[in-house]
């Protein structure tokens, strides 16, 4: 009958417009697999067990690794995250439970400005703060750039997750006369911790690459740091140092830095998902 | 055409001329004796300008179970919430008229709603167990949360509470599972295992059956029966029958006003105000 | 005053289709009662042969009615005056069927009356008919209408009926004595006579279950003085 079919000219437009959203999407993913396949390429060769444990070694002389920029990148992004998290995830707890309308918007707005902010001008911000002050560039200062980063994107991620959880496990919670901080601390964010872990996780993989901020912070060092108000390695700062020098060995190695540093982002953004699959499913 | 509640000796008469009848009214077994659990004295309660609750009077007795009916938007819920300060969560309340508690007006400037909370518990319509604990941990989160770390006294309660709520002898071997794995009958039991481990005297339900199929919900009936021995209930409901099969008081309301008060089995066999009867006979609302 | 409809047409349709039914049923027997008394005093046979073969028709009503009124409490589960209302209607309808059967009876004897000389004592039935009937109407329209004042008013002339039929006993059997040739007649009449005494009493239970449906009182089994 002839109700029952397709015409031919509607079913044209659906597989053109299928097609046209396909290209789209490749259109995205294709920057993300060219660099990868770039890095892989220029980097995979100077990936070695003597990367992850040498010390670069001096001008001109072949061979080292960037042990200490990997060792720094952490110990910058721990310093990071006892900044920034307790005021995010606090900042967050405030917006979602106890803001007022008017207060909170201004709350948000402010988050999300700084948000936008380039992360130089944090670095230029504890410069002035730190690093003048203390007449010295130090790991405290980068991981105090990097933690004014990450507060207002873990304050976003937590008071999202804090509104997710239903209202009725609150009311539950305070018909059984449990005090108001309690039932947030024990309930609501109880139930949305993972939501709070894989928030704080996110903003971690965000600092992890930035270099500006640690430009005049952190400053870098060619050597281990053994104090931590002493400047220190952090990976984006060496792959910077070793890109824009004039030796090929350097950039053999900036490559290899690049290639690392992708991967571990990528593997946290794994993390991240495998987490969330399973908060889902908790809370719904 | 009221009734006479006279009790007139039997009048000694020939066989063939009928004896005067004691006329009853069927009260359920109150005893006048006991102080009622609530007084609502001249209750207004506004959200933000808009009036909720207009002046309602009430006495709700103690270990009764009482209903609260009428139409959607009538008000039911903010009153019985209004019992344990639970509106307080909405922003912009206000509230004129006093609630007496055991004598006390629970909303004098002194009184701590946590604590009234803990006298006062509260079931929901939608059960809420807290998907990360276990069932024990469910029952017993009010108990630990404030203070309680006696083992053995959380064990036996835990025991003690369960088998109020009918529950245990499902559980019992399940304990360490997590709260959400039971069935939703099972889950709104283990809601009210949760409210009464912290032995409250009063409990407000609010619609505590409608989100359950109708043997879930018959077993929430009994339950219900079976605690008002011990504690005093209050519940709202917009299912008639269920006011009538499980209450002994029933209130109704329309606008944010008491219209009727009265014995349940007054109300649904002959109450008193014309908008009753229009309600309960599917008339309006 | 009409209640407002209810909001489930169909419960409305229900009640009312029990009502009718009742009314039906009452109207059927009072006609019975009537053919079968002018069978009685026209000594007509054929009216008290109709009044007899009513009867089954209304039998199938008092099921009917029963059927429907239980049907009607299973589906809607009526509350409050509709409730009493459907147990009213249910406890007519078997009084109904009860005076229809006086109806039957009364006719056969009167069938049986006709087959002889006309007696003259038939007309003292007629002020005692005129009574019962009455009390029936009153009882069914008390029932309709809703009328609490005119059940009550039904309830408290019984006794003058139950009165009535004491003397027309008395009368009767006076004449037997005086005429026992006739003993077989006066015996019928004595029959039928106690026949309307118990229509009174029906129709005295349809007026208290009129007042039940309408005002949720129980005046049964009160004496006189309480219930006016």
């Amino acid at each position: 009958m002839k109700n029952n079919q397709y015409p031919s000219w509607r079913k044209t437009k659906s597989a053109l417009a299928a097609m046209i959203a396909f290209v789209c999407a490749l259109l995205v993913i294709a920057p993300l697999a060219l660099v990868f396949f770039h890095l892989l390429r220029e980097g995979a060769g100077a990936v070695s067990w003597s990367f992850f444990t040498e010390l670069p070694k001096p001008v001109g002389v072949a061979g080292g690794g960037m042990a200490n920029a990997i060792f720094g990148s952490f110990q910058l992004l721990g310093l990071a995250a006892l900044a920034g998290v307790p005021a995010g995830v606090l900042g967050g707890v405030y917006l979602a439970e106890y803001g007022t309308v008017r207060s909170n918007w201004l709350l948000r707005f402010v988050a999300d400005v700084l948000n936008g902010v380039p992360s130089i001008i944090w670095g230029v911000v504890v410069y002035g703060l730190v690093v003048l002050r203390f007449k010295s560039f130090s790991a405290y200062a980068g991981g105090l750039a990097l933690g004014f980063i990450m507060i207002p994107l873990i304050m976003r991620t937590t008071e999202e997750v804090l509104l997710l959880v239903p209202t009725g496990y609150r009311e539950a919670s305070l018909a059984l006369g449990i005090s108001r901080w309690k039932t947030i601390v024990y309930v609501v964010m109880k139930t949305a911790l993972k939501g709070i872990v894989t928030g704080i996780l996110l903003a971690l993989a965000r600092v992890a690459g930035e270099t500006a901020p640690l430009l005049f912070t952190a400053f870098g060092n060619r050597f281990w740091n053994h104090d931590l108000a002493e400047p220190i390695a952090a990976l984006p700062l060496q792959i910077f140092s070793y890109a824009i020098s004039p030796y090929d060995d350097w950039h053999r190695q900036a490559w290899a830095g690049a290639l690392v540093l992708v991967v571990m982002i990528f593997l946290v953004n794994i993390l991240v998902r495998v987490l969330t699959r399973e908060r889902l499913a908790r809370v719904l | 055409m009221e009734n006479a509640v006279t009790i007139e000796p039997p009048m000694i008469t020939p066989a063939s001329a009928p004896q005067q009848q004691v006329a009853s009214d069927s009260e359920p077994d109150a005893a006048p004796e006991r102080a009622p659990a609530f007084e609502v004295e001249r209750l207004s309660i506004f959200y933000g300008e808009k009036k909720a609750i207009d002046g309602v009077a009430l006495t709700v007795p103690s270990k009764m179970i009482t209903a609260i009916i009428g139409p959607s938007g009538c008000g039911k819920s903010t009153l019985l919430r209004s019992l344990n300060r639970m509106h307080e969560l909405v922003p912009n309340t206000r509230v004129e008229g006093k609630v007496l508690f055991g004598g006390e007006d629970i909303y004098a400037p002194d009184v701590d709603p946590v604590v009234i909370r803990r006298r006062i518990g509260m079931v929901f319509q939608k059960s809420n167990p807290f998907p990360t604990m276990s069932i024990a941990d469910n029952v017993l989160v009010g108990l630990k949360l404030n203070g309680v770390r006696d083992r053995a006294f959380l064990r036996e309660r835990l025991e003690q509470s369960l088998r109020m709520a009918a529950l245990w002898d499902e559980v019992k071997n399940d304990l360490h599972k997590p709260g959400v794995s039971l069935s939703g009958g099972q889950q709104q039991r283990l809601c009210i295992a949760r409210a009464i481990a912290v032995e409250p005297e009063v409990l407000l339900m609010d619609e505590p059956a409608s989100a359950l199929d109708p043997i879930a919900t018959a077993k929430i009936e009994e339950l219900i029966h079976e605690l008002s021995a011990n504690y005093t209930v209050v519940i709202v409901t917009h299912n008639m029958q269920q006011a009538g099969r499980c209450s002994d008081y029933t209130a109704f309301l329309y606008l944010g006003q008491l219209i009727e008060f009265g014995s349940t089995t007054k109300i649904f066999s002959n109450p008193t105000e014309r908008r009753t009867e229009d309600y309960i006979t599917g008339r309006f609302g | 005053m009409t209640p407002p409809k209810h909001i489930l047409g169909t419960f409305d349709e229900a009640l009312a289709s029990l009502r009718s039914n009742v009314l039906m049923m009452a109207g059927l027997a009072e006609r019975s009662l009537d053919r079968a008394i002018k069978g009685l005093l026209k000594r007509d046979d054929n009216l008290c042969a109709t009044a007899i073969a009513d009867d089954e028709e209304i039998d199938q009503l008092e099921k009917q009615i029963d059927k429907d009124g239980v049907d009607v409490l299973l589906r809607f589960q009526p509350v409050a005056s509709d409730l009493r209302r459907v147990i009213a209607a249910m406890k007519l309808s078997p009084n109904i069927e009860r005076v229809a059967d006086q109806a039957t009876n009364i006719a056969r004897r009167a069938r049986k009356l006709n087959k002889h000389p006309p007696l003259p004592e038939i007309e003292i039935m007629v002020p005692i008919q005129t009574h019962a009937m009455a009390m029936f109407k009153d009882g069914i329209d008390a029932f309709a209408r809703e009328d609490v004042d005119l059940g009550r008013a039904v309830v408290a002339r019984d006794k003058d009926l139950d009165y009535m039929n004491k003397m027309a006993n008395r009368k009767l059997t006076e004449r037997m004595a005086q005429d026992p040739k006739q003993l077989r007649g006066y015996l019928n009449l004595i029959f039928i006579s106690r026949c309307l005494e118990r229509v009174g009493d029906h129709a005295t239970n349809i007026a208290e279950d009129a007042v039940y449906a309408a005002a949720a009182e129980d005046i049964r089994h009160q004496t006189v003085a309480a219930v006016t």
